[in-house]
């Protein structure tokens, strides 16, 4: 097959997995947000109120498309497909299985941050090109917030590619099912590390308790304020497949991917990474927002400098552990 | 360390809870059973002959605190079934989207016309969807079990006790221990005050007198 043909089609599979799973995702946490808070959820859409992530798409689709007068229409067009495209693309290097990744680049780790990092783009597009001060407003913060988290997120995930000495995620997943999880050992950067990531997955998803460009309370709806029908559809999409591929990566890095104690394969990696977007959820329904001050300090007078320990630790291990604790 | 403590505290809280059962129903789907005296809507019964009760006396209409009870009496007719010259009404509309359900109007009623029904309305879209008609609450009346008072149960109940109906004759012997002069008293200047008013039913002023003979104890 042709690079183009197995692109093409590993493309057109991954993004429709991504999306049906998104739908899933959705009604699965308004079901379990209602839960937590008591209540049932969804129940008049379908069986279980399963039909309910459609019910929400015809009725965002059917909404008037407003652009605000004054708006820069290029980029505040271009931003929603921007930002669908940043998070799906990010999807590309995800080690699904031994014989199942789009694409296998050697530098899996640094294209995946690079582009996870450019989320930002499309969203500060969208908050200056609103001409809405609420939106404007949402649009610094989530510069400001995913500049900051950019690099605990980069020292985190450094860990495990100094462990492995592998920058490829497959390379990553395979050194681990050959000798063990990361986040299990060494315990000290790995289970560490994997908090870290975590949170700063979180912060650069822009998901509660870090939705600071969004805070609906302070901010209208931030950087979506002015977003309507289709348009913010995809801003939702994205958002949800940011939040998804977040936590593959996590998966993937820290949890051995497809890595599991009997047959390895797809599954396992399914399965850790619903595991850990169903702990976004959990997470998200639980805390509140931190507050803009406060989440500048926890990333730069605790995030940043545990993981700098943590880059420490792993370097040294790697360097001065017995060849056996390996 | 206080804040990860809280952190887990909070998250330990919510898993619980979401393998808790819900504190919410679905409401149309299941109903929660509702108090003996539960009422919501209306409907216009018949009386004992099988035609409507309601003679449009307007009572309900003058007392509903809301203003949400619009009568149209019609013309004195005689009745197809007995065969007497009685009262009827043309329409009756209540606006269900401003009533407090404060029962006032099936109070008042004396021909037990308008009562109230159990059984919800189903949710609505439309404000003036809850406007109930005269053939809805026509249909109320047989289709929906009713709540417990009707106008003249509801007028017996808050009829004073059966002592107090011979007040007028015997006056000493009811009048209880603690004040017989405060007591007697008022008794006494009520039927003066009365008198002008003759024209009205005889035991009008049994009634009057009586909670001030009670009011005393």
């Amino acid at each position: 097959m042709s690079a183009l043909g197995h692109g093409a089609l590993y493309g057109a599979v991954l993004i429709a997995v991504m999306l049906s799973t998104v739908a899933v995702g959705i009604w699965f946490e308004r079901k379990f947000a209602g839960r937590m808070q008591s209540r049932l959820g969804p129940t008049i859409v379908g069986p279980m109120g399963l039909l309910q992530p459609l019910a929400d798409v015809v009725k965002l689709l059917q909404k008037e498309d407003i652009i605000p007068a004054g708006a820069d229409r290029a980029l505040f067009n271009l931003a929603p497909v921007l930002a669908t495209i940043f998070s799906l693309g990010v999807a590309a290097v995800l080690p699904l299985s031994p014989h199942m990744i789009a694409a296998d680049l050697d530098i899996g780790v640094v294209y995946m941050l690079a582009v996870g990092g450019l989320m930002v783009v499309p969203t500060f597009m969208a908050g200056w090109a609103s001409n809405n001060k609420f939106a404007l407003l949402g649009g610094m913060r989530a510069v400001a917030q995913s500049i900051s988290y950019g690099v605990p997120l980069v020292l985190a995930v450094l860990v495990p590619v100094i462990l492995s000495g592998s920058l490829s995620l497959a390379g990553i997943v395979r050194w681990q099912s050959e000798h063990h999880w990361f986040a299990l050992w060494p315990v000290i950067p790995g289970l560490p590390a994997f908090a870290l990531y975590f949170m700063a997955m979180l912060a650069e998803a822009n998901r509660i308790p870090f939705d600071i460009p969004e805070a609906e309370s302070e901010l209208v709806a931030g950087v979506t304020t002015e977003y309507t029908g289709a348009k913010f559809t995809l801003f939702y999409l994205a958002e949800y497949v940011h939040t998804l591929v977040g936590s593959a990566i996590g998966a993937a890095l820290f949890f051995g991917g497809w890595d599991g104690p009997f047959g390895p394969g797809l599954h396992w990696m399914v399965a850790k990474t619903l595991a850990l977007f169903v702990v976004v959820y959990w997470v998200r329904w639980t805390l509140l927002r931190l507050r803009s001050d406060q989440l500048m300090e926890l990333c730069w007078k605790w995030l940043t400098p545990i993981g700098v320990a943590l880059v420490l630790i792993a370097a040294a291990w790697v360097q001065f552990a017995p060849q056996g604790a390996l | 360390m206080g804040h990860i403590n809280d952190t887990l505290r909070a998250l330990w809280t919510t898993l619980r809870t979401a393998f808790r059962p819900t504190s919410t129903v679905q409401f149309p789907a299941v109903v929660r059973p509702r108090g003996e005296r539960y009422r919501v809507s209306f409907a216009l019964p018949d009386d004992e002959n099988g035609e409507m009760a309601c003679i449009g006396c307007l009572t309900c209409e003058r007392i509903c605190p809301s203003q949400v009870i619009k009568v149209k009496p019609g013309v004195k007719r005689e009745s197809p079934v007995t065969g007497k010259k009685r009262a009827y009404t043309d329409d009756f509309v209540i606006d269900l989207s401003a009533c407090i359900q404060c029962e006032l109007c099936v109070q008042v009623c004396n021909n037990d016309a308008i009562v109230m029904v159990r059984e919800a309305e189903q949710p609505m879209f439309e404000r003036e969807d809850l406007v109930l008609g005269f053939a809805r609450l026509r249909k109320n009346a047989t289709d929906r079990t009713r709540s417990w008072g009707h106008g003249t149960m509801l007028q017996e109940s808050q009829e004073p006790a059966k002592v107090e109906k011979k007040a007028p004759a015997a006056k000493p012997a009811p009048a209880p221990a603690p004040a017989p002069a405060a007591a007697s008293e008022p008794a006494k200047t009520e039927p003066a005050k009365t008198e002008p008013a003759k024209t009205e039913p005889a035991p009008e002023p049994a009634k009057e007198a009586a909670p001030a003979a009670v009011e005393p104890t």
